[in-house]
């Protein structure tokens, strides 16, 4: 995986560079996962506003901080990560698939036997349009998100939305925005490298591409997951 | 094992189904390594290449795949031009004629527009034919041609790997099952057996073979 990861990086730098390659991946990552994750994030923006004023009127009898709360948790983990593990389930299996099928049926030995490098070839557009792509669907869904628990703080608990900004401005700083388009970049860089990585280590047959498949989708969650544990508590340091 | 295989010759690697053959094959172009051996092609040492180092041996040799390995997001123009394209500085009218000729070399003028997945498996078959023909590679590798293929489709691809290998004077190696093909057309035949060879000749040579395996394979020919 490492290595993948260098010969990745690494073939950012090597032409040649596939620009229309990336923009049609780029459209399939963000553009077509768009409306899932909109839809997603909207319903845990309405759970994380109910629960949060729930337990808030039980504990301190009081849910004014309800909205700069749900504001903060939803700039600093559940954008970011409830987009990422949408697109791991999305845009991994996909790739796995994708990649899996063209090992099993010879596709990459074929571009290797014509002297093009697989990893540059398939998975630096793939990376560079998850990587994109992840930090554009981070902000849309951060903004989706805040807007649904805005209409939710209002319509259910009484809250106007110039309320709601003024709550939200008093708790949330700029660099949360700027630390979940990190997280947004970060776990959409990891996707497309463990979707490719079992991608190439498929094996013959419907079950090999079908374990490459959940593979991927179980080890990019597990991985999304220890990076946002990484970058919170790393971002910790810089508050 | 021990193979020498000389420049022009169109050499037919025979064998039960897991013997090593695909591998030997893969072994020759680096696409897989080798746990032990010398490979020489020409006179270089190919064993211990890495992949830019292959690079060169690749673009001497074309390789022919048991499936037709054509890239699914192309149309057939495009998989056969892919390696011109890659490998030399052409102008798009040349890489026109040079893929035109291709597809006429294997019979399949006037799909260059179609997708793989428009064409049928034999036609996939061809053009992955076309695909490395049009590099004009001196040495062929084919990885069971015809498996797969119906008899009329089947005589047709024999025919065109021994024209392609008179016609190109290319070296041809060819990995197949199909003992009938290798007597017709085959300066040599190497049987395999377990990773070793148990056999090997011109096709009269082999006739005469007393291995066990050679003539369950020539069985099966007279009795077709």
């Amino acid at each position: 995986m490492i290595t993948l990861l260098s010969e990745t990086i690494a073939g950012l730098f090597i032409p040649p560079f596939r620009q229309k390659e990336f923009v049609h991946q780029l459209y399939f990552v963000a553009n077509r996962s768009l409306l899932i994750i909109v839809f997603c994030v909207c319903f845990a923006a309405v759970v994380t506003i109910l629960e949060s004023s729930f337990h808030m009127k039980m504990v301190i009898q009081n849910d004014s901080m309800v909205p700069g709360f749900a504001a903060l948790l939803i700039l600093r983990e559940l954008g970011a990560l409830v987009t990422a593990l949408l697109l791991s389930s999305r845009v991994g299996a996909g790739y796995a698939s994708e990649v899996g099928s063209m090992q099993i049926t010879e596709q990459v030995d074929a571009l290797r036997m014509l002297g093009i490098d697989p990893v540059n070839y398939l998975v630096v557009p793939r990376f560079l349009a998850c990587v994109v792509g992840g930090m554009i669907l981070t902000v849309i869904a951060n903004m989706a998100c805040i807007f649904s628990a805005m209409i939710v703080s209002q319509s259910y608990l009484g809250y106007t939305p110039s309320m709601f900004l003024t709550s939200m401005h008093r708790f949330v700083q700029f660099k949360d925005i700027i630390f979940a388009t990190i997280k947004g970049a970060s776990f959409g860089g990891v996707i497309p490298l463990v979707a490719c990585y079992f991608g190439f280590r498929c094996q013959q047959g419907a079950e090999g591409v079908g374990r490459a498949t959940t593979n991927t989708v179980v080890v990019a969650s597990i991985a999304i997951i220890v990076i946002d544990f990484i970058l919170s508590y790393t971002f910790s340091y810089l508050y | 094992m021990s193979l020498k295989i000389r420049e022009g010759e169109i050499i037919f690697i025979l064998g039960t189904s897991g013997t090593g053959k695909s591998v030997l094959l893969k072994n020759l172009v680096g696409l897989l390594t080798p746990d032990e051996g010398e490979i020489w092609i020409d006179d270089e040492e190919v064993s211990k290449f890495s992949e830019e180092q292959y690079l060169p041996i690749r673009k001497k040799c074309g390789m022919v795949f048991q499936h037709p390995a054509l890239f699914d997001s192309l149309t057939v123009f495009e998989n056969v031009a892919f390696g011109l394209r890659r490998h030399y500085q052409l102008e798009e009218k040349v890489i026109r004629e040079k893929v035109e000729k291709a597809l006429r070399l294997v019979h399949l003028a006037g799909i260059e527009n179609k997708r793989p997945g428009q064409i049928s498996y034999g036609m996939q078959k061809r053009v992955s034919l076309a695909r490395t023909v049009a590099l004009e590679p001196r040495i062929l590798l084919f990885d069971e041609p015809t498996t797969g293929l119906d008899p009329v489709t089947t005589t047709a691809v024999n025919q065109l790997i021994l024209d392609l290998s008179r016609e190109l004077k290319t070296t041809s190696l060819v990995v197949s099952h199909d003992m009938n093909c290798a007597l017709s057309i085959a300066d040599r035949i190497v049987v395999l057996d377990k990773g070793q060879i148990v056999a090997q000749g011109t096709p009269d040579e082999l006739k005469r073979s007393e291995h066990p395996l050679v003539k369950d394979f020539l069985s099966e020919v007279l009795s077709a």
